[in-house]
């Protein structure tokens, strides 16, 4: 599939990254990719603080974001921005919408291509259970360590202009829980997410995946 | 014979709009006397910063009246060079456009539909006008029918643009075509510092646009600091 020939491709991309994180944040402890996909299947909710840091090279500090993540097998998501604009990501069985906060209060975004939606979904789908070798965007690989590391570089040329590659460092100690997930674009130019409070297996009002407010 | 009737009021109708469209006239500056001429070219230089600056947005975009999405603008720029750069990216952080200006427009990164043929020049035009002052011809320096302080340039492409100065520290600025159409109108509010807690600017034509910028951020830059042209950047990664 090449990344750049709809105007969907923005969509697609900005999906791709929050369909990663949403991933992320559920992944087990690392051993092997077997270990992950074990792991994993035993996660059915997550719920997180994360700070969000966007690093540019005309920035001299970088950008702070901050919100929450929650997460409910098999397919439902909220991806929340508190500060500093208002933004709400909801996935719900299949369907994806976005709202983002204006002068007019919460309005839900337009120009979002269902095709774009669709690949979300797929990876999603994909990606919380685990697998992330076999994927058709991204080649995996770990780095083991204390805190071990997974690395995904694209592997279309198109998907690799937008993004160089993505670093996910795990938590050494607490299978499930990831320490942060950074997301190179090009040279100078990367997105870092913390994630803390991390909570799996809670109970979520089925209300937060279904309304904005 | 209804039908006709119909066509016939629909084309009075258009050419009546054609009709006053090239009557357009520019909204009347009425000069100073010769002791206030540089005083009100002064005023007409306030909403522009003097200095190097970096600003951060939070950009509502509405196309067509229709609200579209929410984007992070950065704008660095530097007054006496008159150079900008500019990235645009979504509340992700994943960079849609960036692209700098001096003297003419350089792309680093454009994702469709940002890379659009013309996309980067017009965009980099409406980040020029808010943030550098004109660099076009002073033909009027003055005040408008209210009371406003008004200067009017004329630049490239007898392009026209007034910057108009309230009472109230806000400010205007409108561009006209050579045939006095109005084609920009930037809006700037709740000015505290001459920094503007928010832009509105509203493209008019075939395809009406705003953009909504609310001040996310803004300093200073020092030019040892924050070289505007590209460096290679080191980054440790894992």
């Amino acid at each position: 599939m090449d990344f750049m020939t709809k105007e969907g491709s923005i969509k697609r991309g900005l999906f791709l990254i929050g369909m990663l994180l949403s991933s992320a944040v559920m992944l087990g402890w690392a051993g092997n990719w077997d270990d992950i996909e074990r792991e994993s299947a035993k996660i059915k909710s997550v719920t997180a603080h994360f700070s969000q840091e966007k690093h540019l090279q005309i920035l001299t500090k970088p950008l702070v974001s901050k919100g929450r993540f929650y997460f409910q097998a098999p397919d439902f998501v909220r991806w929340e921005y508190t500060s500093p604009v208002r933004s709400v990501l909801l996935m719900r069985k299949g369907d994806i919408k976005r709202y983002t906060m204006g002068s007019r209060g919460f309005v839900e975004e337009s120009g979002g291509s269902l095709e774009s939606m669709q690949i979300v979904l797929q990876e999603i789908s994909r990606w919380s259970r685990g697998q992330f070798t076999g994927n058709e965007h991204f080649s995996a690989t770990i780095k083991r360590g204390k805190g071990p590391t997974i690395i995904l570089t694209p592997k279309e040329k198109g998907l690799s202009t937008m993004i160089s590659r993505i670093v996910i460092n795990l938590s050494p100690d607490r299978p499930g829980v990831i320490k942060s997930v950074k997301i190179v674009e090009s040279e100078g130019n990367f997105t870092l997410f913390e994630f803390t409070d991390v909570q799996i297996n809670g109970k979520i009002s089925e209300t937060l995946f279904r309304e904005v407010g | 014979m209804k039908s006709s009737i119909v066509h016939g009021r629909l084309f009075f109708i258009v050419m009546l709009t054609a009709f006053l469209a090239s009557c357009s006239r520019l909204p009347v500056i009425k000069p100073v006397d010769a002791a206030a001429l540089q005083d009100t070219i002064q005023e007409c230089r306030r909403p522009f910063l003097d200095i190097p600056y970096r600003f951060v947005h939070a950009i509502e975009v509405e196309l067509s009246g229709r609200r579209t999405g929410t984007v992070v603008g950065v704008t660095v720029f530097e007054p006496a060079s008159a150079t900008i750069h500019s990235v645009v990216m979504t509340i992700e952080g994943f960079v849609l456009f960036d692209a700098r200006y001096e003297k003419k427009v350089s792309v680093n990164r454009a994702v469709p539909p940002f890379n659009a043929e013309q996309f980067a020049g017009r965009m980099m035009e409406d980040v020029r006008l808010i943030f550098l002052a004109p660099d076009g011809r002073l033909s009027d320096a003055g005040v408008r029918e209210d009371g406003s302080t008004a200067c009017r340039y004329y630049g490239n492409e007898d392009r026209i643009e007034d910057v108009i100065v309230h009472r109230d520290n806000t400010w205007e600025i409108e561009t006209y075509s050579n045939n006095y159409e109005l084609i920009r109108k930037i809006r700037a509010f709740s000015v505290r510092d001459r920094i503007p807690a928010m832009v509105e600017l509203t493209g008019f034509g075939f395809r009406e646009y705003s953009l909504r910028l609310k001040l996310i951020s803004a300093e200073p830059v020092s030019p040892e600091t924050q070289p505007l042209r590209p460096e290679k950047a080191r980054e440790e990664d894992e």
